[in-house]
């Protein structure tokens, strides 16, 4: 009978690299260096773990030992590079509070990218240009103006046990791109800055929140909790990092006062209204989830932290290589 | 503001060439060819059209005198870099606007694909890898036609063009099998592809769609036309696709499916469509002309940023190809 244990596969995004006799396996942010004889054994069963064969089967495979391969396998998947498939595992449930770390710990992961974005250094050390500066701006204040849309879809399809989240969530972010606004009038008539349009990629984050927030109440905060991972900036190193950020910004371009004045007024918002803690009350409130579920909120999660890194390549990329802005939509004539 | 300011505005500008002693701004209709200097003064004004700047700045920021300002916007103007605002037409007809739209589609697309990527790829510095990123990004694409297809008949008002779409639904829905058999020729199962999940980029061309569709139909309508507008005819495509299969060695096997898919849209007249559909419009406002000029403008540059997301992600070898979803368990 093929056991819970039975199927070991090394994970798909863990790599391996071997140079004099070692293994090194790196998987998320862990790094398991193999020596010796286990180092041998791993080379030797890599190719079986796959996932479609038993320890049994692999042991008889390679003319080893099942206790020898079981020993390792299992101190593998102790640190989380080999999982242990079983048909078992689409019934089995995890709990709002234990997908709560799960995602946690992902989405931190998913978002190095993010942080490592090079438009944040060009800004610190005056590199980016003027058009670069300002769309960054704008392009914050269509992202947090686009709460109208993902936020009250989220509310007006929300599950029963999400409802109250979200409708409170909806009602205390929904006045916050006036925030950004109000910096941008300091540069641009109030009228071309309503009227005026988000890159595509910032369309594509708000577009993609929408579209999970029509479907899955659930998925679409476990997207929305990555970009608030990005803005609550309670914890003591990243607030100070975010503090030089907009020194070095205002050092470099004196005319985005206002807007970075506008920027830390919305992140002393959003911290005044504790918006760090809202996953954690909404993953105590959910039934537990189901494998599927919980692979398709962390498939919004993962997403929505491409759509950020797309967010910032478009104000990188594409105000790098057309300059205009404010964007204004067309009309009959501007073509 | 001041009364110029609400007065005028820029043109959209689709190149500007650099030469020794002036340079060039191509306009849809025209080039227009500044001094230096003055392509400079251009520049500012039109940095302070929008802006909440007084004359007084502008006058500072050109060493002009105010008087002459006036005159300086009123020349810009007449070279057809500016526009005023209340020469825009009130209402326009269906065909009017059909007009305007295939006046300016040269342009747009080749804002569209004006992105390095394609030099890159026909200047044989790119990869088969690109080519099949590319390829299986375009799968994603055909087949996320059924998210926004059948919303824009779902969403529409009027029969007639309700059924137009309805026709060009039927005859699209599943061309996301050419691509299939493409990327099966490059030695990909069918559930490797079926399963995996489009860069964000992509998966943003269907999801504005989706936003067009429920906008306005003719919003939607624009945005398609601005895509079939990229299938017109052998000419427009055939030169890439012959050119990365020889670069990159691209076998038959994997172009004849994406040569039989671009001369189906050819045999289906699509590029027509809009055309048909405008004839049943008897009027459109400014307003509304407005609102669907900007989404096939906004379409192109979501193109231009689709190519930009495929070229950076699969330039990177080690990114998997193709994308499977995430599954916490074998993740």
């Amino acid at each position: 009978m093929t056991t819970t244990r039975d199927l070991p596969m090394l994970k798909r995004s863990a790599t391996v690299a071997k140079h004099n006799g070692h293994v090194v396996i790196r998987h998320l942010d862990e790094e398991v260096t193999l020596e010796g004889a286990a180092a041998q054994l791993f080379s030797k069963m890599q190719p079986q773990l796959d996932g479609t064969a038993t320890l049994d089967a692999i042991a008889g495979k390679l003319s080893e030992k099942p206790a020898r391969l079981r020993a390792l396998a299992e101190q593998l998947a102790s640190v989380g590079v080999v999982a242990f498939l079983s048909a078992k595992d689409d019934a089995a449930l995890m709990t709002g509070l234990q997908f709560y770390d799960l995602h946690k710990d992902r989405s931190q992961y998913w978002l190095r990218d993010v942080y490592a974005h090079p438009l944040w250094e060009k800004i610190v050390t005056g590199k980016a240009s003027r058009a670069q500066v300002i769309g960054f701006a704008f392009e914050k204040y269509h992202y947090i103006e686009g709460a109208f849309e993902h936020m009250g879809i989220a509310a007006a399809n929300a599950s029963p046990e999400m409802m109250p989240h979200l409708a409170r969530h909806f009602i205390e972010e929904y006045t916050h791109g006036d925030i950004y606004r109000k910096g941008l009038r300091s540069l641009f008539p109030d009228d071309l800055v309503l009227r005026s349009q988000p890159l595509p990629s910032t369309r594509a984050l708000v577009n993609y929140l929408s579209e999970s927030a029509q479907r899955s109440s659930f998925a679409y905060y476990a997207g929305n909790e990555v970009l608030q991972m990005t803005e609550n900036t309670s914890d003591e190193k990243a607030g100070s990092a975010v503090d030089e950020f907009y020194a070095a910004m205002r050092k470099h371009y004196p005319y985005t006062d206002k807007l970075i004045d506008s920027f830390i007024a919305h992140t002393k918002a959003d911290q005044k209204l504790g918006h760090a803690d809202a996953f954690l009350h909404m993953c105590g409130s959910v039934p537990p989830l189901s494998r599927r579920e919980v692979n398709d909120a962390l498939n919004v999660a993962k997403n929505m932290a491409e759509h950020l890194l797309l967010f910032m390549d478009g104000i990188d990329t594409f105000y790098g290589a057309f300059a205009t802005v404010p964007r204004l939509p067309c009309d009959p004539l501007s073509e | 503001m001041t009364s110029i300011q609400e007065r005028y505005r820029a043109r959209r500008i689709y190149e500007i060439t650099p030469g020794n002693e002036a340079v060039g701004l191509r306009l849809n209709d025209r080039v227009v060819e500044l001094g230096k200097q003055e392509f400079d003064w251009y520049g500012k004004v039109a940095a302070w059209l929008p802006s909440v700047r007084g004359l007084a700045d502008l006058s500072g920021d050109l060493g002009m005198d105010e008087a002459r300002v006036p005159k300086f916007i009123e020349a810009l103007e007449k070279a057809g870099l500016l526009y005023r605002l209340d020469e825009t037409p009130r209402t326009l007809t269906g065909l009017e606007f059909h007009q305007r739209f295939s006046s300016v589609l040269g342009s747009w697309l080749s804002e569209a694909f004006a992105h390095p990527f394609w030099e890159r790829m026909m200047s044989g510095k790119g990869s088969a890898r690109l080519f099949t990123g590319w390829l299986i990004e375009l799968y994603h694409y055909t087949k996320n036609a059924n998210r926004h297809m059948p919303l824009s008949c779902a969403y529409g008002h009027e029969k007639p063009i309700k059924q137009l779409r309805a026709k060009h639904y039927a005859e699209e829905w599943n061309h996301y099998h050419y691509f299939m058999k493409s990327l099966k020729a490059l030695s990909f199962t069918e559930p490797q592809i079926a399963d995996s999940v489009p860069l964000p980029m992509t998966l943003a061309l269907s999801n504005f769609m989706r936003q067009a569709a429920r906008e306005d139909i003719l919003a939607y309508s624009i945005c398609s036309a601005v895509l079939e507008g990229t299938t017109t005819d052998r000419k427009t495509y055939n030169p890439y696709y012959e050119k990365s299969a020889e670069l990159y060695g691209i076998p038959k096997a994997a172009v004849a499916p994406i040569y039989a898919h671009l001369d189906l849209d050819v045999q289906y007249q699509h590029s027509d469509l809009f055309h048909e559909i405008l004839e049943k419009v008897p009027s459109l406002s400014a307003e509304r002309a407005s609102r669907v000029l900007d989404y096939g403008h906004q379409l192109v540059e979501h193109i231009w940023l689709w190519t930009d997301n495929i070229e950076k992600y699969y330039q990177v070898e080690s990114n998997p190809m193709p994308r499977a979803p995430f599954d916490a368990l074998l993740d």
